[in-house]
């Protein structure tokens, strides 16, 4: 039995090879994240080790694990003369500190980097790190960058960069070269200029040291220097070995990969979901086909059984074989993946490729057993097959599949109705959120079971719809409608393949406009202006020197000038603090607006306020607010009660009001500005930057490039997220190819015999193209539009008020792919038809 | 395809002209010690409004010879005139055209289009040639075979012989200046073969129709005009008026 299986394999190479490649896909993903996140792990723990493993104890300053961080507070350091006694203990060789502070970097403009001031710290003779490029800094001329912080501002070694120190003096500094610090979040994020050790004292007036490194004696043990570390250091320091510090950065870094790797094996899962219906799909039509094959076989004696297990044997070989050219094309992609990206997530680009026994052994097993479980359902219904079935004429089905189907529609129509009960449930009223998340996704699933059980129907209906106007298109759109209703079982799970990627890639379009678009009013809102100028974040009190403001108020360029002053008191109605401002040249209600829950902004004016909903202790407009300000308690009259969550939370004040209130507070926290109506961009950003080059740590936003960023990020991520389903949409036309490939195959006889009546090649190809296309078509359009339904339900439950948006462009092009994808599907097997030879197909059966 | 000119005798296939011409016809199969001679220098002319039957045992190349004909096959050498047209030097193309515009084909099984109704198969090769439908043609065509209730009908609803009835029409209703007919009655029993076998008849008698029908089957061969043999590829025998007698006994004598 099992010699005629493999005859039959060998014999039917060719039907087989479309789902050999999906199963191959659907592994290599599998396997290619494995073996991209092994090797980025590894790649970032060898960048750890490699610095962290050559000392025997790291001193740091012991940190509380449970309380909350609290920026204002000065970062904890290790006494000066701390080091000085872990140089003198015996087990140490050689001990090396490490003083960090605060030294903002200056970038091209003029600019402090970040918001947050760039790290300045010491690179002393024992420091862990060495240079990716140049060589350390010596002396007080120069500077190292962190890698991270050349790029942002596009230094390179041998610039001159300046730098801030504690009283904001700008010093120059040469690059002398380049520190990859990849692994460490901080100081990955923060940017970090080194300097040797006196210069970073002299800059950043850093007292102590932030960390303390020791190298072992000779024949003493990293336990040992441990020990005798901590009886210097006291019990406010956390001393550990190099080798557990390195393991615990690399951790933390391989949280993130977890994450990564996690998220790309949940896109891997539906790349293999989708080829198991594309192997589901063959297997069917191959049965289908041999029935006269198994019929023989049972005539000659196989039992059941034997049919049985020689269509699942078909499948292992096949599993196995496609498993392992997956596997191999998998090691290869994560491979590539890790050459490409390493880099880019910080990791140790020259770390050599891991390949682990787990990587090799679930791709091997997913792909076998996605395969034999796909072949399951066709291997039963292939013992169905009578022995007298054999001695028929015609093996093949040539009629139509009949049947309307009740109990398919029941079932589908019960499925859309819980569906859609979901929906309703988990988007109506307050259920946004993880449960509202959650919900949608169920409700999806159910949906999704339901188009499953209603597709053959689905295909019928809509080829019926659309088949008139097809019939007048010509002969090839005639003939390809009426072929797309032959066989709707077959024709809907090809296509379901295809739905299960448009619905997901559509989802995320949805949400991605939506989410922008949602931003975008928000930016607006939050943001009223052309540009933000906002005192240093470092500092609570810090103003926007009024120079600034009065350069901007005479400059041509700038239309207007609005002065937000800040302060805080406390409230009777909430707890915590009560932001209390106030806008200095704007007009409430027009410049500066916010949705109200009750009264409104334009009714602001001296005596009254704006409190937000949180802060309003359940006062509505016109009633009387208690506020304690420098000047005693004051009463004001409430003019509007603003929603929470806008751009004015707490109080705002009329500035005359504010002036009283708050004496003390006589400079803005931040400044907004529009450009004048008749100054070019250019003109107003050079106005802006004027008039703050005196006050480097002054930030600058402007409106048009935050949401340049924004928009950047969620095409960044929308890219990212349409490259993973790509692979199940090129699984999916596999699938689509495969079934238009044993059609074809199935009607030999038909398409010589209209070639025979007069059909050229041409029609005949073409006739199939439009199959594939309408295939496709409906396939795509079943999942577009379950795209944008769950796409909105996800995109409300997730975000409140979101504003809904079509992408109407991408889904066009979605569209656009899908004619594409049948264009393509259909290439091969239409060769195929139309080359072959007419009198050969008219004498085999 | 003017049916004007196609009332000579059937009779008296001297006086009526040619439709169809093959010149010293041969069909080789592979190359050197394997090769085959499927035809083997065959030359035969068929008379407008006649109905011809080719006999021979299996194997004597009678399909391959029809599929020549008809431009379903290429020739190894040797030429087929269909009317002034030299068949032999059309590319895929012509042919194609030449098919759909100036031939008729019945086939022994899978004649129809299995998702398309009675009606729409009889007019497929109309729609395939983008042809105006001769409404008056069709209506008398399908009155003729009795297909006139079951023209919405699929295949799969009709019955062997009706089935075979819709492929006659469609053959028909184009007015080709030729119909080739591959054992039209092979899978049909005796009373639908006799049914489709007289209406073949009918219409060469009485609209002039050119018919090249291949058969095994003497009884089948009967209602043809004129019956010519092969064997082994060769043009060996001819009948005129054959009676199904007649016409074992030439099959019986060639096989023995």
């Amino acid at each position: 039995m099992l010699r005629t299986t493999l005859a039959g394999l060998r014999m039917h190479k060719a039907r087989l090879v479309t789902t050999a490649l999906a199963i191959a896909l659907g592994v290599m993903f599998v396997t290619g994240t494995q073996v991209f996140g092994d090797t980025l792990e590894e790649g970032y723990s060898t960048k750890v080790l490699g610095a962290a493993d050559e000392y025997a104890a790291v001193a740091i300053p012991a940190w509380d694990e449970g309380a909350p961080a609290d920026p204002e507070a000065p970062a904890p350091v290790l006494p000066a003369d701390t080091l000085e006694q872990v140089r003198d203990l015996p087990e140490v060789a050689a001990a090396g500190g490490m003083t960090r502070g605060d030294a903002p970097l200056l970038d091209k403009d003029g600019r402090a980097v970040g918001s947050v001031p760039t790290i300045g710290m010491s690179v002393g003779p024992d420091t862990r790190f060495q240079p990716a490029e140049g060589s350390l800094p010596e002396g007080s001329g120069e500077v190292a960058l962190a890698t991270t912080s050349a790029d942002a501002t596009g230094y390179g070694v041998g610039d001159i960069v300046t730098v801030l120190d504690s009283e904001d003096e700008r010093h120059e500094f040469t690059v002398s070269g380049l520190i990859d610090f990849g692994v460490d979040r901080e100081l990955s994020y923060r940017g970090v200029v080194a300097f040797d050790e006196d210069t970073t004292r002299e800059m950043t007036g850093a007292e102590g040291y932030s960390e303390i490194d020791a190298r072992a004696a000779e024949g003493v043990t990293d336990a040992e220097v441990v020990r005798a570390v901590e009886g210097v250091t006291g019990s406010d320091t956390h001393v550990e070995t190099g080798d557990a510090y390195g393991d615990r950065l690399a951790a933390a870094a391989g949280g993130d990969t977890q994450v990564l790797t996690v998220g790309l094996m949940l896109f891997a899962l539906i790349s293999v979901f989708v080829a198991a219906i594309v192997i589901y799909n063959t297997f069917a039509i191959l049965v289908a086909q041999r029935q006269r094959e198994m019929a023989l076989l049972r005539c000659v004696g196989s039992a059941r059984g034997q049919v049985f297990l020689s269509v699942l044997t078909e499948a292992l070989v096949v599993g196995l074989v496609a498993s392992a050219v997956g596997v191999a094309v998998g090691v290869g992609t994560g491979w590539a993946g890790f050459a490409f990206g390493g880099e880019a997530l910080g990791a140790d680009a020259s770390q050599p490729l891991v390949v682990g026994v787990l990587p090799v052994v679930v791709g091997m097993t997913v792909g076998t057993v996605m395969a034999l479980g796909a072949a399951l359902l066709p291997a039963w219904r292939a013992t169905r097959v009578p022995p007298l079935a054999a001695l028929r004429t015609s093996a093949t089905a040539q009629g139509l599949e009949k049947g309307i189907g009740w109990v398919r529609i029941t079932v589908g129509a019960v499925l859309f109705l819980i569906s859609g009960g979901i929906v309703f449930a988990a988007t109506d009223g307050d259920r946004t959120g993880p449960t509202g998340m959650v919900l949608t996704t169920v409700a999806g699933l159910v949906c999704f079971v339901g188009v499953v059980v209603l597709s053959p129907l689905l295909v019928r209906a809509v080829v019926a719809a659309v088949s008139p106007a097809m019939r007048r298109i010509g002969v090839a759109s005639m003939l390809a409608a009426d072929n797309s209703r032959r066989s709707p079982k077959r024709a809907a799970t090809a296509m379901i393949a295809l739905t299960v990627g448009a619905t997901l890639i559509t989802g995320y379009a949805v949400v991605s406009a939506s989410l922008k678009t949602t931003m975008d009013e928000r930016l607006a809102e939050q943001f009223p202006a052309d540009y933000r100028i906002s005192a240093s974040l470092d500092d609570p009190d810090a103003v926007v020197p009024q120079s600034a403001v009065d350069a901007l108020e005479e400059s041509d360029a700038i239309g207007t000038v609005v002065e937000r002053r800040r302060t805080s008191t406390e409230s009777d109605d909430a707890s915590g603090d009560l932001a209390v401002r106030s806008y200095i040249g704007a007009t409430l209600g027009e410049d500066i607006k916010s949705d109200a829950v009750s009264g409104s902004l334009t009714d602001m004016g001296p005596g009254k306020v704006a409190v937000s909903e949180e802060y309003a202790g359940g006062r509505e407009a016109g009633d009387v607010l208690p506020l304690a300000t420098e000047d005693g308690e004051q009463e004001y009259e409430i003019a509007a009660v603003l929603k929470d969550g806008g751009g004015m939370g707490g109080v705002t004040l009329a500035p005359q009001d504010f002036e009283k209130a708050f004496p003390d507070v006589d400079g803005a926290a931040g400044v907004l500005v529009d450009g004048a109506e008749d100054a070019s961009a250019q003109q107003v950003r050079d106005a802006v930057y004027d008039a703050v080059a005196d006050a480097p740590k002054v930030g600058v936003s402007s409106m048009a490039e935050m949401r340049a960023q924004f928009d950047d990020m969620l095409n960044i991520a929308f890219l990212a997220i349409a490259a993973m389903l790509g692979l199940a949409i090129i699984i999916a036309v596999f699938g689509i190819a495969n079934t238009m490939a044993l059609s074809v195959l199935e009607r030999t006889r038909e398409s010589a015999m209209l070639r025979a009546l007069g059909l050229t090649r041409g029609q005949l190809r073409r006739m199939l193209s439009i199959e594939a296309v309408v295939l496709c078509l409906i396939g795509a359009g079943v999942g577009i539009l379950l795209g944008i339904v769950f796409g909105w339900a996800a995109g409300t439950t997730a975000l409140e008020s979101m504003v809904f948006t079509l992408p109407v462009a991408q889904i066009a092009v979605f569209i656009g792919v899908a004619v594409a994808a049948g264009l393509l599907a259909s290439v091969l097997p239409g060769r195929k038809a139309a080359g072959a030879s007419i009198t050969g197909a008219l004498a085999s059966e | 395809m003017s049916q004007t000119a196609a009332v000579a005798a059937p009779d008296d296939g001297t006086q009526a002209p040619p439709v169809v011409i093959a010149r010293s016809l041969s069909k080789v199969y592979g190359v050197d010690d394997s090769a085959v001679r499927a035809l083997d220098g065959v030359s035969v002319e068929f008379a407008r409004g006649h109905y011809t039957a080719i006999m021979g045992p299996s194997g004597s190349g009678k399909s391959t010879l029809m599929h020549c004909l008809a431009g379903l096959d290429t020739a190894s050498s040797g030429t087929v005139h269909l009317g002034r047209t030299d068949i032999t030097r059309l590319n895929d193309r012509q042919l194609t055209q030449l098919r759909r515009d100036r031939i008729g084909f019945i086939f022994q099984s899978f004649n129809l289009l299995p998702m398309l109704t009675a009606e729409q198969n009889i007019l497929l090769p109309a729609q395939i040639a983008k042809r105006k439908v001769d409404r008056e043609r069709f209506e008398r065509l399908i009155d003729v075979v009795g297909l006139r209730d079951r023209l919405d009908h699929l295949p799969s609803k009709l019955s062997g012989g009706q089935q075979q009835r819709v492929a006659v029409a469609r053959a028909l209703l184009g007015a080709p200046e030729v119909v080739y007919a591959d054992e039209p009655t092979g899978n049909l029993d005796s009373r639908s073969g006799a049914g489709v076998l007289s209406f073949l008849r009918d219409s060469a008698r009485d609209m002039g129709q050119t018919i090249v029908m291949v058969t095994h089957d003497p009884m089948a061969a009967s209602y043809a005009d004129r019956v010519i043999f092969l064997r082994d590829g060769q043009l060996v025998d001819e009948v005129h008026a054959p009676t199904a007698e007649t016409v074992s006994d030439r099959l019986l004598k060639l096989e023995s």
